[in-house]
């Protein structure tokens, strides 16, 4: 097992490492089969594990920080969560790695990004494997130091340098308070271990742990761009396709989730915790959606959907529904996977065009990535009996079955966000596949690509085979996660579950139909003419992620500047440098007065000596008397 | 009859403070500057010889001889220095050689 495990991770250090060192001396090649086969080979561990898997275990490896009462040892805790994760991530980027390899095929600087590609992995099952919150915080900063890298990817120009940054500097925000929760967990017990300290939450009054619930959702807030810090993820595209591909399904954003899924135990005790968790989601996801509406960027639609479906998974982890949040995750991962990459031979094939305004009649010139494109976004859509819908439903399930006024005002939120996304997803692949217009630009490298896509597809559609509801045999996971699970949930009948989903399909339907209405036929060409005309206030408002980022720009930005540039003018150069100035002045000045004093006479030197040793003598006469 | 050590101190204070007359002085003559150190040093050596005598101690007086040697050799280095110096300007005014100044 700790060899799997071992291998696991080490894998894909290794291949990264290799390429990052000497990738630009061997053949281009070898380094791409390289750093796929660390990922399919840590892929292979992760399966191996599965197998061996019997209850959830912890693996020391080594030792790393062990000082005093700190000890942060090299260990790893195996339990349902983190090895579902494992699976979904090395699988995830198995691919994505394979489909990068012909995404990149023109790119002359392949060395690093093969090298932060496989770092991004490591860095992301680090954090998910890791039993202790140091070994945790390890991957979490080391997938945010990847994202920054590889979303600044193209660096010479200097939008995508200043994506990289802003979505570095947002999450730090989030770090920051993570950081404080974990050095208060430290302070209050001593120790860093996630097993541990799960089950000695009841040790500590019921405030503290309401106040580091709250920090640690903040961290979460930053890593899974959640409201008010989710304006890095739109930027975030700024990267290459298939980094997207990977912030957005299978690292970085997911490990937010994981982080509240894994201290649920700890935090879930207070319910201010849960409900802030709750309405946070909740309201990103409404957010996101309402977004994504009005995007025009292939891929900012894209972005804005993963902030809204991340804001589901929230909601599911603040109803408690651990399960059903994972559950979301994982299939999240599939189909949001796979619309990135199909985007990806979308944009490939329309000269790197992303306006979708601008494409159209891709249906019968990409017919492969139209069907996987149109399974994804069934999933995202939650169209009934594909991935999406079963997952989404358990989260909607379980906010309803908490009840109460809160938790009821939540669910008609996020049946109106289901709406929406149904809604948006239709409205993109109406304008990109459907209507007149299909040249495409077909390239050696597509075929591949689109290859890669088919079995994600699957997996999307075939994602609610993982847990499925009880009426239909009941589900996988929830065997599976049945150990994790804390007390008792309530558990819905049967005819309650089919009640609910049967809302969750008309609503999903009820949305395919207005994108239909709208978007769908001769709508279509009226639509493209609209769009050429000035947009409405709302819909600029929605464009522009309702402004937020200017309101940010007003708010912290601006004020920072003025701040800075009146340290920079007013104290570092008017202040500090001046008074530096001047004292060197003064010195200088006085020098070259007293320097006159060296005249070339030796007879006016003696003399000065004499005085002085007279001035000396004279001294210590008065002393002596 | 022995001097006083009062004595010989008074003296060698005059003796020291002609010498250092002599160099502020005459500064025309870079050779009257180099007796008037010499005078100075002799005062030193004379302090030296008379606090020998009055503590019986014969350090002192190796000290003087010690200085002796070492005058004469500062001597003729000085008075080389002297000749080389006459020799690039013709002059052994010190005032004469003032390039180096601030």
């Amino acid at each position: 097992m700790s060899t799997y495990l071992a291998l696991m991770l080490l894998l894909p250090l290794f291949g990264g490492s290799l390429s990052a060192l000497c990738g630009r001396n061997l053949p281009r090649r070898l380094v791409e089969i390289w750093v796929c086969a660390a990922v399919w080979g840590s892929f292979v561990c992760a399966w191996l594990t599965a197998v061996a898997y019997r209850a959830p275990v912890k693996v020391a490896l080594g030792s790393w920080l062990a000082a005093f009462d700190l000890k942060a040892p090299l260990s790893l805790y195996l339990d349902p969560l983190s090895l579902s994760l494992v699976l979904m991530i090395t699988f995830v980027c198995g691919l994505i790695h394979v489909y990068a390899v012909f995404y990149m095929a023109g790119e002359a600087d392949y060395a690093r990004f093969f090298a932060l590609l496989n770092l991004f992995v490591f860095a992301m099952l680090t954090l998910v494997l890791a039993e202790n919150l140091p070994l945790l915080y390890l991957g979490w900063e080391g997938v945010g130091f990847c994202s920054y890298l590889l979303i600044g990817f193209w660096y010479t120009d200097q939008k995508n340098a200043d994506a990289g940054r802003k979505a570095f500097i947002t999450t730090r925000i989030g770090d920051t308070a993570l950081v404080i929760a974990l050095a208060w967990l430290f302070q209050l017990f001593g120790t860093f271990s996630i097993t541990e300290l799960n089950g000695m939450a009841f040790l500590v009054p019921g405030g503290v742990i309401t106040a580091i619930g709250l920090l640690m959702l903040v961290g979460a807030m930053g890593k899974s761009a959640q409201i008010p810090l989710m304006v890095w993820l739109p930027d975030a595209m700024a990267g290459p396709t298939p980094v997207s591909a990977m912030i957005h399904a299978a690292t970085m954003v997911t490990a937010g989730v994981y982080l509240l899924a894994r201290m649920f135990p700890l935090i879930g005790g207070s319910a201010t915790v849960t409900a802030a968790i709750a309405v946070t989601g909740c309201l990103t996801a409404f957010y996101g959606a309402t977004c994504a509406v009005a995007q025009r960027d292939l891929k900012r639609v894209l972005a804005f959907s993963t902030i809204s479906q991340i804001g589901y998974m929230m909601l599911g982890v603040g109803a408690g529904a651990i399960t059903a949040a994972t559950f979301h995750l994982l299939v999240h991962a599939f189909f949001k996977a796979l619309l990135f990459l199909g985007a990806g031979c979308v944009i490939t094939a329309m000269h790197h065009e992303q306006d979708i305004y601008k494409m159209g009649g891709l249906r019968r010139t990409l017919p492969v990535t139209f069907w996987c494109y149109l399974a994804g976004t069934a999933c995202l859509a939650g169209l009934p009996f594909t991935g999406g819908f079963f997952s989404k439903d358990s989260i909607l399930g379980a906010v309803w079955l908490k009840g109460g006024m809160l938790y009821g005002g939540l669910y008609l939120l996020a049946l109106v966000t289901a709406l929406l996304t149904a809604f948006y997803s239709f409205r993109m692949v109406y304008l990109v596949f459907f209507g007149g217009n299909g040249h495409v630009h077909q390239t050696a490298q597509l075929k591949p690509m689109q290859a890669v896509l088919i079995p994600l597809a699957v997996f999307g559609l075939l994602g609610g085979l993982l847990n499925l509801p009880d009426y239909l045999g009941g589900g996988l996971l929830d065997h599976f996660f049945a150990p994790l699970r804390q007390g008792k949930a309530a558990e819905a009948s049967h005819l309650q579950e089919v009640a609910l989903q049967a809302v969750a399909g008309v609503i999903a339907l009820a949305g395919l139909w207005a994108a239909h209405l709208r978007y769908g036929g001769a709508a279509r060409a009226e639509r493209l003419m609209e769009a050429k005309r000035d947009s409405s206030p709302l819909l600029a408002f929605l464009f522009n992620a309702w402004y937020f980022d200017a309101l940010y720009r007003t708010l912290f930005i601006r004020p920072y500047q003025a701040f800075a540039a009146v340290l920079w003018q007013k104290v570092d150069e008017g202040v500090i440098d001046d008074s530096l100035d001047r004292l060197s002045g003064a010195v200088g000045t006085t020098g070259s007065w007293l320097g006159r004093w060296t005249t070339g006479h030796v007879s006016l030197y003696i003399f000065s000596f004499a005085a002085g040793g007279a001035l000396i003598l004279g001294y210590l006469a008065w002393l002596a008397l | 009859m022995t001097v006083p050590l009062y004595h010989v101190l008074v003296l060698a204070a005059i003796l020291f403070a002609l010498g250092l007359a002599c160099v502020i002085a005459w500064r025309a003559n870079v050779i009257m500057m180099l007796i008037g150190i010499e005078i100075m040093l002799n005062a030193v050596m004379l302090t030296f010889v008379g606090g020998s005598a009055q503590w019986g101690i014969a350090d002192g007086q190796l000290f003087s001889l010690m200085l002796m040697a070492l005058t004469s050799a500062e001597v003729s280095l000085a008075l080389a220095m002297v000749v080389y110096l006459h020799r690039r300007k013709q002059s052994v005014n010190t005032d004469d050689f003032n390039s180096m100044n601030g």
